[in-house]
């Protein structure tokens, strides 16, 4: 493999000027669970896929959706322990900024410092980067509601609808083909399990398999919210996405 | 013996801030500007010990001009005033802390109607907002005329007429001549200054 | 006459009753004999866990937002907001970081425990030293005054509105006998389900 004399450090470029550990980083995010995310003027939604590998795990804890602060939650794709790392630089970064300005951070000022650290990775030789990437949903008085992804290589951009890790592209032309403009949040909940259902390995969507998260307005305070698995599998019902009878075989998974 | 005023008004905030700069028995300078703007809309004034005044004032102006120009975003008033604060607040308990009191008065232009607020921050890193305020000697002349004869809902030209009266009162009460007072409006329009209240 | 925790002058009471606690504050903040602002509050909650910070005005902003920083993290963490008897230990921990450059405060913690429904009141010395009381908390310069009115208007087993009643009666007997605390005071009562927030209206001299 031509590679191997530029892989083993992330500072070197290869004669083709590519960074092979941040393409490698990318890679394995290619490979984990979708994430998908979509943005409308009533608030965000966020959804990933669980890869569920035992049914003896104990599967009541979230592993992909946190809350960031009061306005910010994140999906992750990718290493989750890496994240989990990310996760707390960012919570301890918004609360620093709230103590700091007595304002909530804004959600770009956040994402940039957060890519800002995953950048160093890929330039400060001897460690790799980190193998995540991240959909933001957040809400500021600046931009109002706010969708963002950002990579291993430390960029980062805004969206109206978004996926990353596996089928990603598919989810892509998806959420391209059926996003409006203006789109309610009840809808953005429905797009968002359907490209889901459509994009996800298994046929069925129940809420074992799947992880939901919400930024909305309520009585104008902002609500950030990760969905339990009870929730979910009542908002399943009611969109009509999964089949009762597919219920009792999940429920045993 | 420095002097700075703030008054909030319905939709504006008024600084003044004394013209001279004294040391011992000596009136050094007759024009000097005892504030410096810290965005679009918002502008400080400071007292305090010599060199660590303007020392300070100009230090945090960059640090949150590094920071809008970083952020392309201008920080609220609000925030400015924390920052500031912290920053005394820091310094209080350092081996050499900035002997530095200060007023900011901005406008958030962010907000749905424009909010103005005047921050009151003192050398320790106290922090309040208030209708209006003073530092120094001139505090006890110039609050109990304001206590008396302020409204929230003053307009610019009454608000410049009440600084005229604290004006007076400072003149007659103070040991020293100060001056005159130089004066900043703050508004949703941006930072106006004025050399001279007695010229208004 | 430079001690800071007198400089900007204020005072706190927390008080215990039947399946409640209250807390009161002044709202004065001054620089030394001069009255500088009435509107500044010295209880802050981090969801139903209440402190009272009496003391140097700097040190009360600064601690408050440590506090806020660090149950914040803490609520994200744990995935359930803190308790008032866990709370206090974090008071404590924190305060006593800075045992040779203190924080000039007197801190008082109230809440009521979200699982086991007791009511909690404590008080600290500006170190860190918790002081579990039973019955009643208090501090700031009008300190000596508070522990005279509590001790002879306080009663222990009193409903939410007796309590209420109890905690504003000593608090303003109290602060009217100190000439840097006062103008305007704030009541909190808290019983598992509710918190009513009340402004007393008191002498303005």
């Amino acid at each position: 493999m031509g590679s191997r004399r530029y892989d083993s450090r992330t500072t070197i470029f290869s004669p083709e000027g590519r960074l092979y550990q941040v393409e490698y980083a990318l890679e394995a995010i290619s490979h984990a669970g979708t994430s998908i995310g979509v943005l409308s003027n009533e608030g965000i939604v966020l959804a990933a896929e669980k890869k569920v590998t035992s049914k003896l795990l104990e599967k009541d804890s979230s592993e992909k959706m946190y809350v960031l602060n009061d306005q910010c939650v994140t999906a992750v794709a990718g290493l989750n322990s890496d994240a989990g790392i990310l996760v707390n630089t960012a919570r301890v970064y918004a609360q620093q900024y709230l103590a700091r300005y007595n304002e909530p951070v804004p959600i770009e000022v956040l994402v940039h410092r957060l890519c800002d650290i995953k950048q160093g990775y890929t330039q400060y030789g001897g460690l790799r980067p980190f193998g995540v990437s991240f959909i933001y949903a957040g809400y500021d008085d600046r931009y109002g509601f706010q969708l963002y992804t950002s990579n291993p290589s430390g960029n980062y951009s805004g969206w109206k609808a978004t996926s990353v890790g596996a089928n990603n592209s598919a989810a892509q032309t998806l959420l391209k083909q059926d996003y409006k403009e203006d789109i309610s949040l009840k809808e953005a909940k429905e797009l968002v399990l359907k490209v889901l259902s459509k994009t996800m390995d298994s046929t069925t969507l129940t809420k074992g398999k799947i992880e939901l998260a919400t930024v909305s307005k309520k009585n104008g305070k902002i609500v950030t919210k990760i969905w339990k698995p009870s929730e979910i599998d009542a908002l399943l019902k009611e969109t009509g996405i999964v089949k009762e009878e597919n219920e009792e075989n999940e429920e045993i998974n | 013996m420095d002097i700075i005023l703030g008054i909030k008004l319905n939709d504006s905030v008024l600084i003044a801030t004394s013209k001279a700069v004294t040391r011992g028995i000596s009136v050094l300078k007759a024009s000097d500007d005892k504030t410096r703007n810290l965005g679009d809309h918002s502008a400080m004034a400071f007292t305090g010990e010599s060199g660590d005044t303007v020392q300070f004032a100009e230090y945090v102006q960059a640090n949150l001009k590094l920071f809008s120009v970083r952020q392309n975003y201008e920080l609220s008033p609000k925030a400015m005033a924390s920052f500031v604060r912290k920053e005394l607040a820091t310094s209080i308990r350092s081996r050499k802390p900035f002997q530095v009191n200060v007023l900011i008065g901005g406008c958030d232009i962010n907000k749905e109607t424009p909010e103005t607020s005047l921050y009151w921050i003192d050398y320790l890193g106290t922090n309040v907002e208030l209708p209006y305020a003073a530092h120094g000697y001139a505090a006890f002349y110039a609050l109990s005329l304001l206590d008396r004869h302020y409204k929230p809902d003053l307009n610019e030209e009454e608000g410049i007429k009440l600084l005229q009266l604290c004006n007076k009162e400072l003149s007659t009460r103070m040991p020293i001549d100060f001056k005159g007072l130089r004066v900043k409006v703050i508004n949703s329009q941006g930072v106006k200054e004025y050399d001279d209240l007695t010229a208004l | 006459m430079s001690d800071p925790s007198s400089i900007n002058g204020g005072a706190a009471v927390a008080m215990v009753g039947k399946d409640c606690v209250a807390i009161a504050c002044d709202l004065r903040l001054g620089n030394q004999s001069l009255g500088v602002a009435n509107n500044f509050e010295k209880i802050f909650n981090y969801d139903h866990t209440f402190l009272a910070l009496t003391g140097l005005a700097s040190d009360v902003t600064t601690l408050s937002e440590v506090f806020r920083l660090k149950t914040n993290l803490y609520k994200m963490r744990e995935e359930r907001s803190i308790e008032p008897e866990t709370f206090a230990n974090l008071v404590s921990s924190t305060l006593y970081q800075k045992r040779f450059g203190p924080y000039f405060i007197g801190p008082l913690v109230a809440g009521i425990n979200s699982l086991t429904g007791k009511p909690f009141v404590c008080g600290f010395d500006l170190i860190g030293c918790i002081d579990y009381a039973k019955d009643f908390v208090v501090s700031g310069t009008a300190t000596d005054q508070l522990y005279g009115m509590c001790e002879s208007l306080y009663e222990p087993g009193l409903g939410p509105d007796d309590l209420f009643e109890t905690i504003s009666q000593a608090f303003l007997s109290a602060v009217d006998r100190d000439a840097l605390s006062g103008w305007g005071a704030v009541v909190y009562v808290i019983t598992k389900d509710k918190v009513t927030k009340r402004l007393l209206k008191t002498r303005q001299d």
